[in-house]
């Protein structure tokens, strides 16, 4: 038998993410009303159109009902209790990143993402949002020379207001979801990438998302759109510090995909999640989506979960351009009381599309973890082909792996294959590991990573080698 | 919906028996399920309510059976016709169960049963009247195969009611066969007791004429040791569920469920199933097969709940689909709910049409495409009625379903 304790030492690295930044910051007060979002929208002085669609999505939201059908038991979250504008005061608008509060830019070097010029070397721009607000976005000119977009979706509305008008809310409509409408009624900032026609992006685009103070959401927002024969690969990490409450994280992310082009989204979440017993942490209702308008175009998804209490996430791909393809690789990993209910929809509109899914989830302690997918085949999705598998690895006998696919198909000249199975580490394994000289926790991270390496491979190598570390110091002390 | 509406008036049944008043008590307040709930959302609402919209309650008629009983080894049965049974013989007995036996049974059921999960056994214990349900018991290992007809008579609504204990070593080939005549609706509630060490192959076979309506609920609570097996087919119903809940109370038995529903013209089938294991080393295998046609809708959805006593469960389960025509839906969701880690789960999904690679070939060694369909159809239907037991020798289904199709 398999030590439990040393397994479970193995899980349970603390959460090193945990401090919080002690910065002056400008905050509304609690409460949710249109007055709220007229006072959001006069802050950040946005045009009427904006104002007018946050009004709208106000106004559906609050007929709205919160979801109940992913079973997550959480507490009852008090809407009226939350802050929903806040951001580090800084005296004047800034033009350089000399001046921005060096206790900002000494937080996001403590989180391992320096802002200041030695970032160069790596070849990854980065748009920095603290709390509500964009600090900084890295090579911006580098990028502006090929015609690049990359800036807060603040600065896009003041400056690119017309693609904004055009393109906001035309993937996530704001009566889409609760969580989207409420986000498209009070979301405060976020990531704009314009890709023009026939540009690959010179470097890896990146958002960093750090939540800091305790009682506001975070309601961030990206649109990214990659005109004809243009590709991106886009990147997105996340932390928060530890507080005895639940903090409300409700992001949407947009992704607009022309004639030939493909856009890679890939995601590192490790959202604070709550100590042992549950207490505190994050909740992620994230809706991500993405439409692949055009013929020939790519959207892939990859995302690596292992943060938050709660996790209520559904990356998708709309299918509608001729020979469009849509992929979603994912690993979540449940600890302690965590509970994960994510996967992907694959809604396949157009003929000849063509969709993978790969998910694995790994579930230890008492968490759950819930794989829930949607393949769906239009009537018009002739030739279109979808492939899923789903594999779960169980750690310990108090946690739960669910797996629930929903398959529709209204085509009959169109092929689904979908297949889950679930494991656990096995004895024989670990054993077979140690007899050949390798410590038990290098035995026990070698098979998890092993477990999920088909989607670390289609992670960009930054990313593969962060996740891969992660995920064993997540995991450190819990096999059993 | 008819039967709804005289549910909550409270002038359903006349003179209930007490079974009766506390499922009518039990609907009155919330006489439907909730359609928005994973178990009844994609059930079509208009041919939900023509299931329900009869005010004729249990008329009976003289069935006409499909193949007539010539051999003398197979015992026939028919619920709601006076079939009286006691049969004691050396290495068997079939006996028919006391009223008093049924109602404590029933009762001891119906108290744990959760309105929407059970809203079919509900509905079926309100109209099944005393002469409608079958009870009994079985026992020894050489008992003759027994054959079991329910129907519906014509432009009426039936509800008929079997309960069947399997005493301990006992071995049994059971066959049901459901009939729904011309516009009618049929409610059949099926529960068998397995004690340790049984075995039963069961087989059901449904099919309607014109406009007929199924809803087919199937309870099987399994002890340790016994080994349940189950073929099933549906064909021919405007609306039809097929309810399939096996319970393993101590796991450490083993299931096998083959299954096929085929729909045609406007029909919509569904099965739903859930297996759970309240013990360790419980095995199931399970495949169900859809073939929609024209502009049917098949559906399935299957749980396979392994909670955290149930370690070294073997499960298996499979969902194969065939949409064959550019009108029709086909709906799939098999799904996986587990707590204890050192379990085999996995369970698998697809949807296509009939080969084409294959259907080349033969066509290349001179069959005609719809010699190559139909051979092509046969094998995928023979893998499910080889398990129907009894039918084999008497009554070739499989040329029935390809004369269908």
């Amino acid at each position: 038998m398999v030590n439990q304790n040393l397994v479970k030492g193995v899980v349970s690295e603390p959460y090193k993410y945990g401090f919080v930044t002690d910065i002056e910051t400008e905050k509304i007060s609690k409460g949710l009303n249109e007055n709220t979002i007229r006072l959001i929208s006069a802050k950040k002085e946005e045009p009427e159109f904006l104002l007018n669609f946050r009004l709208n999505a106000f106004r559906k939201w609050q007929k709205m009902e919160e979801p109940n059908w992913a079973d997550l038991g959480y507490k009852e979250i008090d809407y009226q209790d939350i802050i929903y504008y806040s951001a580090p005061k800084q005296k004047e608008k800034i033009s350089s990143l000399d001046e921005v509060d060096p206790k900002l830019l000494e937080t996001f070097d403590k989180l391992g993402i320096p802002l200041t010029e030695q970032k160069k070397l790596t070849n990854v721009a980065v748009d920095a949002v603290f709390d509500s607000v964009s600090i900084a976005t890295t090579f911006r000119k580098e990028l502006a020379e090929h015609g690049v977009i990359f800036c807060s979706i603040s600065e896009a509305v003041k400056d690119y207001s017309d693609l904004i008008e055009k393109y906001l809310g035309s993937v996530v409509p704001a009566n889409d979801n609760y969580f989207a409408a409420l986000n498209s009624a009070v979301f405060s900032d976020g990531s704009f990438v314009y890709i023009p026609k026939g540009v690959k992006c010179p470097m890896d685009l990146s958002s960093y998302f750090r939540i800091n103070s305790g009682d506001s959401g975070q309601f961030e927002r990206t649109l990214i759109i990659a005109e004809e024969s243009s590709s991106v690969s886009y990147l997105e990490g996340c932390t928060a510090p530890m507080f005895d409450t639940n903090t409300l994280h409700a992001a949407v992310v947009e992704l607009i995909a022309l004639d030939d082009s493909s856009i890679k989204y890939s995601t590192v979440q490790n959202w604070y999640a709550g100590n042992e017993e549950g207490v505190g942490g994050i909740f992620n209702f994230v809706t991500k989506r993405g439409k692949c308008l055009g013929k020939r175009s790519k959207i892939s998804w990859s995302q690596v979960e292992t943060g938050s209490a709660i996790t209520w996430k559904y990356p998708s791909c709309l299918l509608l351009g001729e020979e469009s393809v849509g992929e979603f690789y994912s690993v979540a990993l449940t600890n302690n009381l965590q509970q994960a209910d994510t996967g992907t929809k694959m809604i396949h509109i157009g003929p000849k599309t063509k969709s993978t899914i790969v998910s694995k989830g790994i579930s230890a302690g008492n968490s759950v973890n819930s794989y829930r997918g949607l393949v769906k085949m239009g009537s018009k999705a002739s030739g279109s082909r979808n492939y899923s598998q789903c594999d779960s690895m169980l750690i310990g006998d108090q946690a739960s792996a669910n797996t629930f696919p929903y398959i529709q198909s209204q085509q009959p000249n169109s092929e689904i294959e979908h297949e889950a199975s679930t494991c656990r580490i096995s004895e024989d394994q670990l054993f077979y590991l140690q007899s050949r000289g390798i410590e038990f926790e290098e035995a026990v991270s070698m098979m998890v990573s092993g477990f999920c390496r088909d989607v670390f491979n289609q992670l960009p190598m930054e990313f593969a080698a962060e996740a891969d570390k992660l995920l064993s110091l997540k995991l450190e002390g819990s096999v059993g | 919906m008819h039967i709804i509406e005289e549910i909550k008036k409270n002038e359903l049944v006349r003179n209930p028996s007490e079974i009766q008043k506390i499922c009518l008590d039990k609907l009155k307040l919330n006489p439907l399920p909730n359609i928005k709930s994973e178990l009844w959302r994609l059930s079509n609402k208009s041919k939900f309510s023509s299931f329900l919209d009869f005010s004729n309650i249990n008329k009976e008629s003289r069935m006409s059976l499909p193949y007539k009983n010539i051999s003398p080894n197979i015992i026939r049965l028919i619920i709601g016709e006076n079939s009286s049974i006691n049969l004691e013989e050396e290495t068997y007995s079939i006996r028919k169960l006391k009223d008093s036996e049924i109602i404590k049974y029933i009762k001891k059921n119906i108290s744990n049963f959760d309105q929407n999960d059970h809203w079919s056994d509900l509905l079926n214990h309100c109209l099944s009247s005393k002469s409608n349900i079958l009870g009994l018991n079985i026992s020894g290992n050489q008992v003759p195969p027994i054959e079991i007809f329910s129907s519906s008579s014509s432009e009426c609504f039936n509800a008929k009611t079997l309960i069947l204990f399997c005493e301990k070593n006992c071995k049994v080939d059971l066959l049901q066969i459901n009939i729904g005549n011309k516009n009618s609706s049929l409610s059949q509630s099926t529960y068998l007791c397995l004690e340790e060490n049984t075995t039963i192959n069961h087989g059901v076979v449904s099919y309607g004429e014109k406009k007929s309506n199924l809803l087919n609920s199937l309870n099987v609570i399994q002890k340790e040791k016994s080994n349940y097996s189950l073929g099933s087919i549906h064909f021919k119903f405007n609306y039809a569920r097929f309810e399939i809940r096996i319970n393993q109370l101590k796991g450490a038995a083993k299931t096998t469920i083959k299954g096929i529903q085929i729909t045609k013209k406007n029909d919509q089938i569904a099965t739903y199933t859930k297996i759970k294991f309240n013990g360790p080393n419980g095995f199931v295998d399970q495949i169900n097969k859809s073939l929609a046609d024209d502009k049917s809708h098949a559906i399935f959805e299957g749980a396979i709940i392994v909670p955290k006593v149930a370690q070294k469960t073997n499960a298996s389960q499979l969902s194969r689909n065939l949409l064959i025509s550019r009108h029709a839906k086909i709906d799939t969701k098999p799904q996986l709910e587990i707590i204890a880690d050192d379990v085999k789960c996995k369970h698998g999904a697809t949807i296509s049409q009939l080969n084409e690679e294959e259907l080349f070939y033969m066509r290349s060694r001179g069959l005609t495409l719809a010699e190559a369909s139909k051979l092509q159809l046969s094998s995928y239907f023979k893998e499910i009625i080889e398990c129907i037991p009894i039918s084999k020798d008497r009554w070739d289904l499989l040329d029935v379903l390809l004369q269908e199709n």
